[in-house]
């Protein structure tokens, strides 16, 4: 990954003189919906960033080993060695951003990818994920045991109380402490936004994330009744976009939670090209969260490939 | 697309570029056009006709394709249309409401089916226009056309009324005014502008498939807008109405004058429009919002971008960031890139700095969107904005100037404001004169919303209950200007006949007739020339009176006079105009026999005549008053969530050149309807009846009236009336006078525009377009009301 988000000073002037105004976030939505996506073979290039954007999750209760190791070599190889031949793609290294797993499962996934001769970076969420209402100390100790246990990338969930409350100082000085406790590991802030009320919250939470030192800022566990919507992404895309302005800083983004096909793929893809610029359209600066996504994606390019529609047994299961 | 086959998946996992615009498939609309043989026809009597020996248009498309041919009408196919037309209105206006209504809707079945064929023949037209816009319209006006009688009862149609576009004019615009038309019962000449002339021809007969009788639509094409003035001359055709460019509404207004064909105009394309964004508001999307609409290629306003200072350069920024990688827009020719050039480079003379997505390629009909920061209200590029994707970006510092920064400008279409602060935005939505305020959006359009362009953007309202009656007139009046041919005048002389001078002569000084004061600025005095001209009796030689004789700068100064009053007058509480009102009628009522004096004198009726034509001023005037708190807004329905509010204001300042007839009664009528609803007038009594106007000065001295606020000048009609059409400040002229007078005013005040309500009266007997003042009936003062306000919708979207 590319250089860190330092974070700044909490700058509480700038976060009370933020205005969002509602409608004109949701028929920006609408629009950004209604706008072509790309075919052919843009389609299907498209796709594949999407694919190396994916962070591949489990987040159940019934993981183990061995649906975590499933996972991971679905992530080292997601898409069909011979569509990507096809392509000529196959050496070009084609691989998920991360897995995500819990805690528990850091070592597992290491694991088994160290056994499959993998350097893929393995993400793991903590700070009492994904409710986030358990003892602070209890929540940086649950960050400091993953990282110990290998995992580079930690979601860690804010607290939402913080947030609505209106403490941002509180909830700064938090988000600070678990950056230190992640060391070396790259931290994606979850804002659960489904539970966050106005845009103008999740606008003002982005901003006191970013300050406080994430390097992505991600929408939602996906346990919320609200996951990634459009809408919000904007939101929180343009807080992205003001914090770069004033310091500098790209700040990374994380749609998470009910990403489900190819065709939300591509409208993501073209929200961030808009709204932030080709920069953020690669793995460093983007995710997505997702589970089923990745099979209707290669169902897309097999169908690219061999013009055919693929039934779901014909594509490798994760 | 020479590169488009070669580049592989790899090159664009790298590159993440744009594929090429899918070109959507254009079959229905080809077939269509087959089927027609590439070359329409006019359309008369319910179907398509070919005429033989007549010129084709040809309509290309921007890249020099040949689309079709459409057929140039002549004289002989104006008059078969305009008899199809007058028995369209026959058939069409003897059904009922419910049936009317039914055809609109049965339109909308048709568009169900057929939606795909019209939208790819508009794609193909390079007028794009979304089937479900037009459904929105045809439902909208069935609604109307339903209730017509139910609402709007004691009105009824014009007849055939002829709907002109320019060129560059959207088929939307266009339907705008043909659905209200047919709604309320009119019979419709579409004279389409080329690019809206092959839907417009494919929606005539889809309208025929729906039901609409024979001959209620018909639809001439032409080389241009000409054609318009043409079919005007036609005696069938009673109104006509303009939407598209400035430029060609004028050429329409001016060949038309004289034919007694009332013209509106709705000349929206091309008009200059203000972008506010205040530091209150969410720049993010004000921003965005100005990507989406300030660089069109098919550019129908002018957005002039006005920040607030305190956040000019965080909206920079944002713009330089957003702008980054977008393509370059297509120009119509090289030609334009030149003027487009020019632009830029005078504007960087003037030290305006750059943003543009990429350096502009070196020639070509190809230009990057430009914004010109650091431009001022005086730069060019504001002053006379050209074609091309630029645009103008100011500061400004407080609320105010941003108001003043957006109203100086001599259009007043729209305005799109930024911010979220409600108190602000509805203050400045307030005080902004143009038609549309969009408050935290942009162009929004939608039937329900009532829209009169200001100043000169507009003659007439179109959309909403406002916009319908411009296709109607009170059942009980009759058509005000008689049909006859445009003489041939010389415009430049028109009111410059010098009156014969008054010289002294042998009469006894005793017995030497009164002379009268005019009534400027509040005061009564002579004209600035200080001539006078000798009043003769009614039928007599002997001189009844010496009047002054006004001109030009005595217009001028009521002007001055009137401009810094009404302003707070508009303001005014309703309920204080009504009291003023109420205070006219009583001071009235107090000289009543002054009053009713001075008509008899002037007239030569009886006394009791007299004093019942002062009795009903003073009751016409207690009626205006009441009506001042009721001439008002509301809530729209619109289709989306939000909150739409119409708004009344008043034009300005009215001139009023007065008729002959009851020359108390309509002076005090159309006084009230003036000065009710806000404006402030400048009256010309009836050059043979001036004395009880100028008798009632007294009344209006003795009233709570702001000085200024109405004026009396006396003098030669026609020299008034040109004084009046020169003035730019006056916004409507309402005028009772001769045909040379009403052709002159129709020929003159096309820059900028005035509302004119023209009326013929023959200087024999009097007659003043078939007004019978003495009627008091609701539909005339109406309509009286309706002509002395103009329209403003304001859209906030909310939840």
């Amino acid at each position: 990954m590319s250089a860190r988000n330092p974070g700044t000073n909490l700058d509480l002037e700038r976060i009370s003189k933020v205005i969002v105004n509602t409608q004109a976030i949701l028929k920006r939505a609408q629009g950004i919906q209604g706008q072509k996506v790309p075919k052919k073979q843009w389609q299907t290039a498209w796709l594949l960033k999407a694919v190396t954007c994916i962070d591949l999750t489990t987040l159940a209760g019934d993981d183990t080993p061995s649906n975590v190791h499933r996972l991971c070599l679905k992530a080292i190889q997601p898409v069909r060695y011979d569509l990507l031949k096809k392509m000529d793609l196959h050496d070009k290294g084609i691989t998920t951003a991360a897995v995500c797993v819990y805690p528990s499962r850091v070592a597992d996934a290491i694991k088994s990818l160290k056994g499959a001769n993998s350097n893929l970076p393995v993400a793991s969420v903590a700070t009492g994920f994904p409710a986030g209402q358990t003892p602070l100390e209890i929540r940086l100790q649950e960050v400091r045991t993953a990282v110990s246990h290998g995992a580079t990338e930690i979601d860690i969930v804010i607290n939402r109380m913080l947030a609505l409350t209106g403490q941002w100082e509180a909830m700064y000085n938090e988000i600070r402490q678990f950056r230190e406790a992640c060391g070396d590991a790259h931290m994606k802030t979850i804002l659960a936004i489904g539970e966050l009320g106005t845009f103008t919250t999740v606008y003002k939470a982005s901003l006191v994330a970013m300050m406080a030192g994430s390097d992505f800022i991600k929408t939602s566990t996906g346990k919320e009744a609200v996951n990634a919507t459009y809408p919000i992404a904007i939101v929180m895309v343009r807080a992205i976009r003001d914090y770069y302005l004033w310091t500098g800083q790209k700040v990374g983004f994380k749609p998470a939670g009910g990403i489900r096909t190819a065709q939300e793929s591509l409208v993501w893809l073209n929200l961030i090209k808009q709204e932030l610029g080709n920069d953020w359209l690669c793995p460093h600066l983007f995710r997505l969260g997702a589970s089923s996504l990745l099979a209707d994606i290669e169902r897309q390019i097999y169908h690219h490939v061999t013009g055919q529609y693929a039934a779901y047994h014909e594509l490798p299961m994760a | 697309m020479a590169g488009s086959t070669t580049k592989t998946v790899y090159d664009i996992f790298l590159s993440m570029e744009n594929g090429p615009a899918s070109t959507s498939s254009t079959v229905n609309a080809q077939a269509w056009l087959d089927h027609h043989s590439r070359s329409l026809g006019l359309f008369i009597n319910g179907k398509f006709v070919q005429p033989a020996g007549r010129q084709s248009r040809s309509l290309a498309d921007s890249k020099g394709g040949v689309v079709c041919n459409t057929a140039c009408a002549e004289d002989e196919d104006i008059s078969q249309c305009a008899t199809s037309a007058v028995n369209g209105y026959k058939s069409w206006s003897s059904l009922t409401c419910f049936q009317r209504a039914k055809v609109l809707l049965r339109l909308v079945s048709a568009l169900g089916l057929h939606g795909q064929c019209l939208t790819e023949l508009c794609g193909l037209c390079e007028n794009p226009c979304s089937p479900s816009s037009l459904v929105r319209l045809l439902q909208y006006y069935s609604c109307w056309a339903q209730l017509r009688d139910t609402f709007i009862s004691d009105w009824t149609p014009i007849g055939v009324v002829a709907v002109v576009t320019s060129d560059n004019c959207s088929l939307y615009s266009l339907m705008l005014k043909v659905l209200p038309a047919l709604a309320m019962g009119n019979s419709v000449i579409v004279i389409p502008g080329q690019s809206s002339g092959p839907p417009a021809l494919l929606l005539a007969q889809l309208f025929m498939g729906a039901g609409l009788p024979v001959g209620a639509l018909n639809v001439l094409t032409g080389s241009d807008v000409m054609l318009g003035a043409k079919v005007a001359q036609n005696p069938n055709i009673g109104y006509m109405t303009y939407s598209g460019d400035k430029q060609d509404g004028v050429m329409l207004c001016t060949a038309s004058a004289g034919m007694g064909v009332p013209v509106s105009l709705s000349p929206s394309i091309g008009s200059t429009c203000p972008f506010i964004i205040f530091e209150s508001a969410d720049i993010d999307s004000a921003v965005e919002e100005v990507i989406e609409t300030a660089f069109k290629k098919k550019k129908e306003i002018h957005w002039v971008l006005c920040v607030q200072e305190s956040v000019s350069d965080s909206v920079v920024a944002r713009l330089k960031l957003r702008l980054a990688g977008m393509k370059c827009v297509t120009l119509h020719s090289e030609a334009e890139r030149l003027l487009v050039d020019a632009a830029v480079q005078q504007a960087q003379q003037q030290g305006a700095m750059l943003i543009q997505s990429c350096a502009a390629p070196p020639s070509g009909a190809q230009y990057p969107p430009t914004v010109l920061c650091g431009s001022a209200p005086s730069s060019p590029c504001v002053v006379n904005p050209g074609p091309g994707p630029l645009l103008p970006l100011m500061t400004f510092r407080t609320n105010s100037e941003a108001v003043a920064m957006g109203n100086h400008s001599p259009h007043g279409f729209a305005a799109s404001i930024w911010t979220e602060d409600l108190t602000l935005a509805l203050e400045t939505a307030k005080s902004l004169s143009v038609g549309f305020v969009w408050v935290n959006s942009n162009s929004v359009y939608d039937p329900c919303l009532p829209v009169s362009g200001h100043k000169d953007s507009g003659t007439c309202t179109d959309g909403g209950r406002e916009g319908l009656y411009q296709f109607l007139r009170p059942s009980i009046s009759c058509p005000p200007l008689p049909r006859s041919l445009s003489i041939s005048m010389n415009y430049s002389n028109f009111g410059t006949e010098v009156p014969a001078p008054v010289i002294p002569d042998a009469s006894d000084p005793s017995n030497a007739p009164p002379t009268y004061l005019q009534f400027v600025a509040g005061k009564a005095c002579k004209s600035v020339s200080g001539t006078n001209f000798p009043l003769q009796a009614p039928g007599c030689d002997t001189v009844l009176a010496f009047c002054p004789d006004g001109g030009r700068k005595d217009v001028r100064n009521a002007v001055e006079a009137a401009i810094k009053v009404q302003p707070g007058w508009a303001k005014k509480s309703q309920s204080a105009r009504a009291q003023s009102l109420y205070s006219l009628a009583k001071g009235l009522e107090a000289k009543r026999q002054a009053i009713a004096a001075s008509v008899t004198t002037q007239t030569g009726t009886s006394p009791d005549e007299a004093d019942k034509e002062v009795e009903m001023s003073i009751v016409r005037l207690n009626i205006w008053g009441a009506y001042c708190d009721k001439v008002q807004g509301g809530s729209l329905p619109m289709p989306q969530s939000g909150s739409a509010l119409s708004i009344p204001e008043a034009l300005g300042v009215v001139g009023v050149v007065l008729p002959d007839k009851n020359p108390l009664l309509s002076m005090v009528t159309l006084l009230g309807a003036a000065i009710a609803t806000g404006n402030a007038v400048i009256m010309v009594p009836s050059q043979k009846y001036p004395l009880p106007a100028l008798t009632f000065i007294q009344v209006i001295q003795s009233s709570d009236l702001p000085a200024g606020l109405v004026n009396v000048i006396t003098g030669s009609r026609d020299q008034l009336t040109v004084a009046l059409a020169t003035h730019s400040v006056i916004k409507a002229i309402w005028y009772w006078g001769s045909a040379e007078g009403c052709q002159y005013l129709q020929h003159t005040c096309t820059s900028p525009l005035k509302t004119l309500r023209l009326f013929r009266q023959k200087d024999e007997d009097g007659k003043d377009g078939g007004i019978d003042w003495s009627q008091s009936h609701p539909s005339l003062l109406e309509e009286l009301w309706r002509n002395a306000v103009q329209w403003k919708s304001v859209w906030i979207p909310t939840a």
